[in-house]
């Protein structure tokens, strides 16, 4: 099996960014949704002007 | 169950199958090897690229037409998601390049076209986030509508210009069945994943806009 | 008046602005002789080589002063506020592109005229041939089409020499292939019919970049 090196090389680097990729928008998001639900409260303590 | 459940479903049962069907199930090619099961990848992801490519093309028009947000957070969604696909399919067939030509990149039609249609991707993206307030989406869109256009030209141009020179023949021959049916399902496999990665991505940006919404209205 | 007076009266402000300060033209020639001189550096060991890689150097020189050229083509229009001023005059977004468009081909037409001799006497090349210089014109054409859309595009990002270039430059890369290819055929002394290919793929690229820059340019200018 000669060059199973690249074909290892292929495979590990789409795995690795399809897989950083989903991580980044999973945590972006989890993010998002704290900054939301923080927001809501706030908006609930104080009613908009 | 929500949609975003079912097609997370729907791609994991699908890549499981198709990692099978490569390494597994699909015969060795005769001439190139081991190597050759990279192209099962390589070129769903380069065709679902061009899909999102259009996509972004179409809801350019769209935007620019109806001027709803939504078509300009579909656009850009798939923009995004077209530009790790473009980039992994350059890498692949870049690395499944080194060992079958010899070469890590050359510059016949299809690398060269795959090449400009990444850096306008880029331009894509850099357009958007350069562009000031509502100029990102609009010239985004005029970006998104002229590249698509101008990606074939592109292409042909290139193709006419290299045929004095031909370079490497990419495959001789048809493929075998069982190339065939793994090809296929490979190709459902990145689609779905992109479908995937686009509904989260989208309600990534709505979550993002209502966000936006709530700070300039509340506070 | 009609649609080719109101460009015609566009690009002929641009013209007189131009007389006046001669800041596109002077600069956009200066650097196209130093981009000559470099690449003559560069590539030129021995008259084979210079000619080999003449046309391509020659429209490297054209693409990069285009686009230099180009970067300043709205530049006045956005600091002094005149888009808003030509648009409100009920011109129509399209003859403002139109005349652009012509101003922005004067310009690079004077820069190629003046650097074309330049490139003849340092190369050695019949470059002044009548072919050739129709091939420059036709692909200059397909350029400053192309360049007036993204020039105005630009001028409203930020970085915008950088936007510029990158947006630009891939994109018309098919106008060039063509223009690189023809020029050779036409430095090596072919007769029309062998270059009829290239030409008629600038003739249609010119075409194509004139309509979809002429749709699209309405969407970029409107505030």
């Amino acid at each position: 099996m000669e060059n199973v090196g690249y074909l290892f090389a292929a495979y590990t680097i789409i795995w690795l960014v399809v897989f950083g990729y989903v991580l980044s928008l999973s945590s972006r998001q989890n993010k998002m949704k704290r900054e939301l639900e923080s927001l809501k409260e706030a908006l609930k303590e104080q009613p908009p002007k | 169950m929500s949609v975003r459940n079912i097609l997370l479903g729907c791609a994991t049962i699908l890549m499981v199958a198709s990692l099978y069907l490569v390494f597994i199930y699909v015969p060795t090619e005769a001439t190139m090897g081991v190597v050759q099961r990279i192209f099962y990848f390589h070129v769903p992801l380069a065709w679902v690229a061009f899909l999102a490519f259009f996509v972004v093309f179409a809801f350019s028009i769209l935007y620019l037409w109806k001027r709803a947000e939504k078509w300009d957070v579909l656009a850009s969604a798939s923009a995004e998601v077209g530009t790790v696909f473009t980039t992994l399919f350059l890498a692949t067939g870049s690395i499944w390049a080194k060992p079958v030509w010899g070469v890590w990149w050359t510059w016949d039609p299809r690398l060269t076209s795959a090449l400009i249609l990444w850096i306008i991707y880029i331009a894509y993206h850099l357009v958007r986030s350069y562009a000031g307030g509502s100029r990102g989406p609009r010239f985004a869109a005029v970006v998104g509508i002229v590249g698509f256009i101008d990606v074939p030209i592109v292409a042909l141009a290139i193709t006419l210009w290299r045929t004095q020179h031909p370079g490497p023949a990419i495959f001789q021959g048809g493929l075998a069945p069982s190339m065939m049916l793994t090809l296929m399902v490979c190709l459902i496999t990145f689609t779905v994943l992109y479908a995937l990665l686009m509904l989260i991505r989208i309600a990534m940006k709505n979550d993002e806009s209502e966000i936006r919404r709530l700070k300039l209205t509340g506070n | 008046m009609s649609f080719w007076n109101k460009a015609l009266a566009i690009a002929w402000k641009d013209v007189i602005s131009e007389m006046r300060t001669r800041e596109i033209v002077f600069s956009v020639l200066v650097f196209a002789i130093l981009v000559i001189v470099v690449f003559n550096f560069a590539f030129g060991e021995t008259q084979e080589t210079l000619t080999a890689v003449a046309p391509g150097i020659l429209w490297v020189t054209f693409a990069f002063s285009g686009v230099l050229s180009l970067n300043r083509a709205f530049v006045a229009e956005k600091e002094d506020g005149c888009l808003e001023g030509l648009m409100a005059c009920s011109a129509g977004r399209e003859v403002i592109f139109v005349g652009k468009l012509l101003g922005n081909l004067l310009f690079m037409l004077v820069v190629e005229a003046i650097a074309l001799p330049v490139f003849m006497v340092l190369f050695n090349l019949p470059v002044l041939s009548f072919e050739l210089i129709t091939i420059t014109v036709l692909a200059t054409v397909g350029f400053v089409a192309l360049g007036t859309l993204f020039s105005a595009l630009a001028t409203n990002t930020r970085a915008r020499e950088m936007v510029l270039p990158i947006l630009f430059l891939p994109l018309v890369v098919p106008v060039i292939i063509a223009a690189v290819k023809a020029t050779g055929l036409a430095l090596a002394g072919q007769s029309w019919s062998d270059m009829s290919t290239w030409l008629s793929m600038i003739i249609a690229f010119d075409i194509v970049f004139l309509v979809v820059s002429y749709l699209v340019f309405p969407f970029v200018i409107e505030e």
